[in-house]
């Protein structure tokens, strides 16, 4: 049993949030992962309100347990998502890609607790300011969107100045990076890549098995020049955009190079051309298993790791 | 010109610019490369040092020095 501020706030059993990732954090992942007793979250990304009505069906189906939506607030259908999310009653979201601060006010008026993803401490304290309820600090370690930071820095830096709780992200995919997360002052930790490899993920087969390959140093940022630099796998899209991008391509040619490549990879399975957008845990994810698998390894490897290796000794004496 | 004075200690202090640098006119992200953190970073010190809350929506129009300036000038008068 373990109590945080953040299982308190939303009702769940653990304090383990699955990532809401675009396209593929679908309800039917979200809502394997909440009934395991983490957090699930549909990724809204850009896509519309019927992709995104269709899958909170699709989790309530699966759960009677909370689960949230991450919005992005660059979609073009922003507007309408946040409207279903609060007509759905959904009771969390989290906000990535930009400053969700205008529509704090919004969220606190309908009882929807907001989390945004964060990579600085003065965002997360502008964020906390303004009514945020939890943030979730993202180290550059993550796939997908990453900010500068790495998860070591960041978390304690934002947990040293904030009253509201901190959820740890990017870099933590097993019950060691948890535990790493709980010592730097997180009262819960966000996982995405782990689950890309849920069973429940409707992540191209192609796109796991590249997950479960890659090693150590196999993912590289692209779009460093851009204002949304993202974190891939090598492959031979990632390959020709880097070229591009040294050789001093403009804005406007590397954010055509990159439109759609993401669920071009994630589901359309081709791995060469698209963007398989992952964390450098991929190191450390080797297994294609039940979310419920998951969430219950992290869980009783934090657990065992605390009781059996460091919770014995006084280090200090 | 107190305000503008502290404002540019927030922005020497953030940005590393120099303080003869920074003109009313200073555009904060074209002149002074200010990017979108970096805003954030003082919009918060400017709300510590002068106890008050800036709005999001008021944010997101500050485009020069000069735009803040007059923002704090008048925010202070109705104090």
């Amino acid at each position: 049993m373990i109590k945080t501020r953040v299982t308190e706030m939303l009702g769940i059993r653990f304090p383990l949030f699955q990532g809401g990732m675009a396209w593929i954090a679908t309800g039917q992942l979200a809502g394997a992962v909440s009934s395991a007793g983490g957090l699930g979250i549909i990724g809204s990304g850009t896509a519309d309100v019927q992709w995104l009505q269709r899958e909170i069906e699709a989790a309530r189906r699966l759960t009677e347990h909370p689960f949230g939506v991450n919005l992005v607030l660059t979609s073009p259908h922003i507007e309408e998502n946040i409207a279903l999310v609060i007509k759905e009653k959904i009771p969390v979201v989290t906000t990535g890609a930009g400053n969700p601060g205008k529509y704090l006010p919004l969220f606190r008026d309908q009882g929807i607790k907001v989390m945004p993803v964060v990579a600085s401490v003065a965002l997360a304290r502008r964020l906390a300011r303004l009514g945020a309820d939890a943030i979730i600090a993202e180290g550059v370690e993550s796939g997908g969107h990453v900010g500068e930071m790495t998860t070591m820095c960041l978390v304690p830096m934002i947990a040293d100045v904030l009253d509201i709780p901190v959820i740890a992200a990017g870099g933590i995919a097993d019950g060691r990076g948890m535990l790493a997360a709980f010592a730097l002052g997180a009262e819960a930790v966000q996982m995405g890549t782990r689950f890309i490899c849920a069973e429940e993920c409707p992540a191209h087969p192609d796109y796991q098995q590249k997950v479960i390959k890659a090693k150590d140093r196999d993912t590289e940022v692209c779009g460093l020049t851009t204002l949304y630099p993202v974190r891939a796998l090598r492959n031979s899209f990632v390959r020709y955009y880097l070229e591009q991008e040294r050789a001093g391509a403009d804005q406007e040619m590397l954010r055509k190079l990159g439109a759609g490549k993401y669920p071009e990879a994630a589901l359309g399975g081709d791995i060469e051309n698209g963007s398989i957008l992952a964390g450098q845990v991929s190191g450390l994810v080797n297994r294609v298993e039940p979310a419920a698998a998951i969430v219950k390894d992290v869980m009783e490897t934090a657990e065992a790791l605390l009781l059996n290796r460091l919770g014995v000794e006084q280090w200090s004496e | 010109m107190a305000i503008l004075d502290d404002l540019k200690d927030i922005i020497v202090d953030i940005l590393d610019v120099q303080a003869q640098e920074i003109t009313e006119e200073s555009k904060l992200v074209e002149d002074l490369k200010a990017d979108s953190l970096d805003i954030v970073e003082m919009l918060m010190q400017i709300e510590d040092k002068f106890g008050l809350q800036i709005p999001e929506s008021t944010a997101e129009d500050f485009k020069t020095v000069k735009d803040v300036v007059d923002y704090l000038e008048k925010r202070l008068q109705e104090k």
